[in-house]
């Protein structure tokens, strides 16, 4: 009995050694003498590839110049992996986020500030497109720099447009052009809504011509286009039930008193997925969508037949801007303002690098984000990732070469002094959430705008107030 | 205690002691923070600040809270007995002595083997108001179906309907039970006269209600704790009529950064569970028969 006791913890002994000595080891071999920065990015697929050809760039130049090696890691839910991490103290030393956790990272200490590290590579005020840099910061901090920038633009259907000519015209509407105007976006979107009405009196959808939901990314900065901030900075108040709000959120509800709200649910339901061949835009079924400049690039991959529609990409090369427009079968310009004389508004929102409290090579790791801030480096990821530039300064090479020809109307309105990121505010995501809620309830017709936006600012504005109340306590707590 | 017994207990706490290891660091510890937590604001990144009854206080005023409570007893009140009683009738015709009898369990079985991820998937495919397969059929029988989905009324439902699709697991526990019930039962109350029903009214059940207790009590933790389906399939909408209480546990924590108020909601929903469970053992007196008791 013995011996075979023996035996087995030989065997076992053995086992443990030889997986140590040929188990699995760590993908990246050790840099020899080089710092390594860990970066965690929320792309998957081809755009964590684009992104890792950015990172290849940094290692073999910069990086390899001044000792310092980035290991990129792709992940999911990269935000709450960050924010564990950080609290484990083991936090990576770069994090992709999106805008909108701006405040709320910076409020909670999860990142650090980076104006000084700025201030050292030239990156300041004027280097960025003014949104983009109000973005980055809180409460007059600089804590985070951009990799992805992006403006919303209504893209529409010429196909579509000229398939409804006829109708168009009859409404006193030009087919050739996009709407100016919100009012005009309402008419052009009745003119080309396809109704089919059943035997027993009820009324389907075919195809619509622009419903607020749909995809309705936005919907919680509806107000934007109406001229108001559901958050005001100035006088730190919350806003969700000012006129101007209800207005905007009157306007998404007029869309299925019109058309039905079953009729709308229904149509609603049936839509194919965003990023597939059924994407209701692609498909005919909506002709008009609020949308950012990758929609090119899904275009491309999902219908390319409507990136040439006169004639083969090949021939698109030296051509003007102008003459490749004519190319596409769908176009991009301003989504329209409600208010007169507010041209070109746009949500512009944008992915950043942060770095979080308790890495452990700031200094190296701001090598990367300014790396990646360099006006070429910058250009070649937002061409991969077909974006407009969050630089003041772009080239014109960027905006003849960009896999997106309608890329100076995003550049046009990320530049516009009527562009707006999201709200500068801790609690954004409650917001957010509190808003689309509400337009979905609006849009049931479960509730009026006023209703709706008023148990909103209820909820919210508690919300807020106990957060402000904690921040208080924390501080007093602090001294 | 001799000197064998000291070497005994030694080994035998070396024996056991990765798993008092990870009870103390994986269990105890968390679970007594977070009560900690409960009674304070805490971002998980700063240090947390005592609020004393705060957050359980805002929970009385707090609508989304009702709403998602509401959500959720909604969801257990319907889900809990229909799944019960359609995993019983299941397992009753499974016991059934007929041709192809292993076959037909399998097939039962199958649907709780697939990710809660791919069901999701096809089931949202089966719910699409337009293409999907149950408004197909329904169209064809003349009756107009719902938006299942995108309908503040039919959402709940939907998912209620789709939990009878994972009831495999519950239906091989009753068929074990089924099997373990004494054929002289049977026998003596066909004797006595007994019809089909009388057998299984006063034979079947009474003899498988340890098993129901034990589905009972599992089918209540589980359904007050209905996260991942209605979180992919209709992330909490539209406008909440399907937002779970641990939908809300999760946003208040990872999305809004309220992991106090998070703490907070987790010891109501435990403080619920054990409620519950404690009724159903409380009552378990009065319906549920161990054999040779």
């Amino acid at each position: 009995m013995k011996q075979i006791k023996r035996v087995v913890a030989a065997l076992f002994v053995l086992c443990v050694a030889l997986v140590l000595a040929f188990g699995p080891h760590a993908d990246v071999a050790p840099v020899k003498d080089r710092i390594i920065i860990d970066y965690w990015e929320k792309w998957t697929g081809a755009e964590a590839d684009q992104m890792l050809q950015i990172v290849d760039w940094f290692n073999q130049t910069v990086g390899k110049e001044k000792g310092i090696y980035v290991r990129y890691l792709s992940m999911s839910s990269v935000n709450q992996k960050t924010l564990v991490a950080t609290a484990a103290g083991a936090p990576p030393d770069i994090a992709g986020l999106w805008d909108t956790q701006v405040a709320q990272f910076a409020a909670t200490d999860a990142v650090i500030p980076l104006d000084e590290l700025a201030r050292e590579h030239g990156i300041t005020e004027g280097y960025y497109k003014p949104v983009y840099w109000k973005g980055c910061h809180y409460r007059g901090k600089l804590y985070a720099l951009v990799t992805n920038p992006m403006a919303v633009a209504l893209h529409y259907n010429r196909q579509y447009f000229q398939d409804h000519a006829q109708r168009l015209r009859m409404a006193g509407l030009d087919p050739d052009r996009a709407p100016r105007t919100l009012d005009e976006l309402d008419r052009y979107a009745q003119a080309l809504d396809e109704i089919v009405r059943q035997p027993n009196g009820a009324t389907t959808i075919r195809s619509a011509g622009y419903l607020p939901l749909e995809p309705g990314w936005y919907i919680a900065n509806t107000g934007l286009w109406f001229g108001i901030q559901p958050y005001d900075e100035a006088t730190d108040t919350i806003q969700l039930d000012h006129p101007r709000m209800i207005q905007a959120y009157e306007w998404i509800g007029s869309y299925s008193r019109r058309l039905g709200m079953v009729a709308t649910s229904d149509f609603r339901s049936g839509l194919g997925n965003f990023n597939s061949t059924q994407n209701p835009f692609l498909v005919d079924q909506v002709a008009m969508v609020q949308q950012g400049p990758w929609m090119a690039n899904y275009i491309e991959n999902l219908k390319p037949a409507w990136n040439r529609w006169k004639f083969s990409k090949e021939l698109e090369k030296g051509m003007s801007v102008a003459q490749r427009k004519q190319n596409y079968v769908w176009a991009a310009a301003a989504f329209p303002s409600a208010v007169p004389g507010l041209q070109d508004v746009t949500y512009a929102a944008f992915d950043m690098m942060v770095i979080p409290r308790g890495s452990k090579h700031p200094r190296e790791a701001f090598e990367f984000i300014a790396f990646v801030n360099r006006q070429d480096v910058m250009e070649k990821l937002c061409s991969l990732h077909c974006e407009n530039s969050p630089l003041t300064k772009v080239s014109d090479e960027f905006i003849r070469n960009h896999p997106n020809p309608y890329i100076d109307v995003f550049e046009r309105l990320a530049a516009s002094p009527n562009a707006q990121g999201a709200s500068p505010v801790a609690i954004w995501p409650q917001i957010g959430d509190e808003l689309t809620n509400a337009a979905t309830r609006v849009n049931l017709q479960q509730a009026s705008a006023r209703e709706a936006l008023a148990d909103a600012q209820i909820r919210i504005k508690g919300d807020y107030e106990r957060f402000k109340k904690i921040q208080r306590l924390r501080k007093e707590g602090e001294r | 205690m001799t000197g064998k017994e000291r070497h005994d207990l030694a080994k035998g706490l070396a024996f056991c002691s990765p798993w008092i290891f990870g009870f103390l660091v994986f269990t105890l510890v968390p679970v007594a923070l977070s009560l900690y937590y409960s009674f304070c604001d805490y971002s998980l990144l700063q240090n947390p600040v005592w609020i004393g009854m705060d957050n359980y206080r805002t929970m009385g005023h707090d609508p989304v809270f009702w709403k998602a409570m509401g959500n959720t007893f909604y969801y257990a009140a319907v889900a809990l007995p229909l799944g019960m009683i359609v995993s019983i009738v299941m397992a009753l015709v499974l016991n059934l002595n007929v041709r192809g009898q292993a076959v037909y369990r399998t097939i039962i079985y199958l649907p709780s083997l697939v990710p809660a991820v791919a069901s999701a998937m096809l089931w949202l495919w089966l719910f699409n108001s337009k293409l999907g397969l149950i408004n197909v059929l329904l169209g064809r029988l003349g009756i107009p179906g719902p938006g299942w989905l995108s309908d503040t009324q039919w959402a709940m439902p939907a998912l209620i309907l789709m939990s009878v699709w994972g009831i495999g697991n519950s239906v091989v526990i009753y068929l074990a039970g089924l099997q373990d019930v004494p054929r002289e039962l049977y026998e003596a109350a066909e004797i006595d006269g007994a019809s089909a029903w009388g057998r299984l009214w006063n034979v079947t059940l009474p003899m498988i209600s340890p098993v129901i207790f034990f589905n009972l009590i599992m089918s209540i933790i589980g359904s007050l704790q209905t996260f991942s389906t209605p979180y992919i399939m209709t992330g909490g909408g539209p406008a909440r009529a399907t937002y779970f209480f641990t939908m809300y546990l999760y946003d208040k924590a990872f999305l809004y950064l309220e992991m106090g108020y998070a703490s907070a909601m987790a010891w109501v929903q435990l403080l619920i569970v054990l409620i519950l469970t404690g009724l159903a053992f409380w009552s378990s007196k009065r319906w549920v028969h161990y054999q040779g008791k």
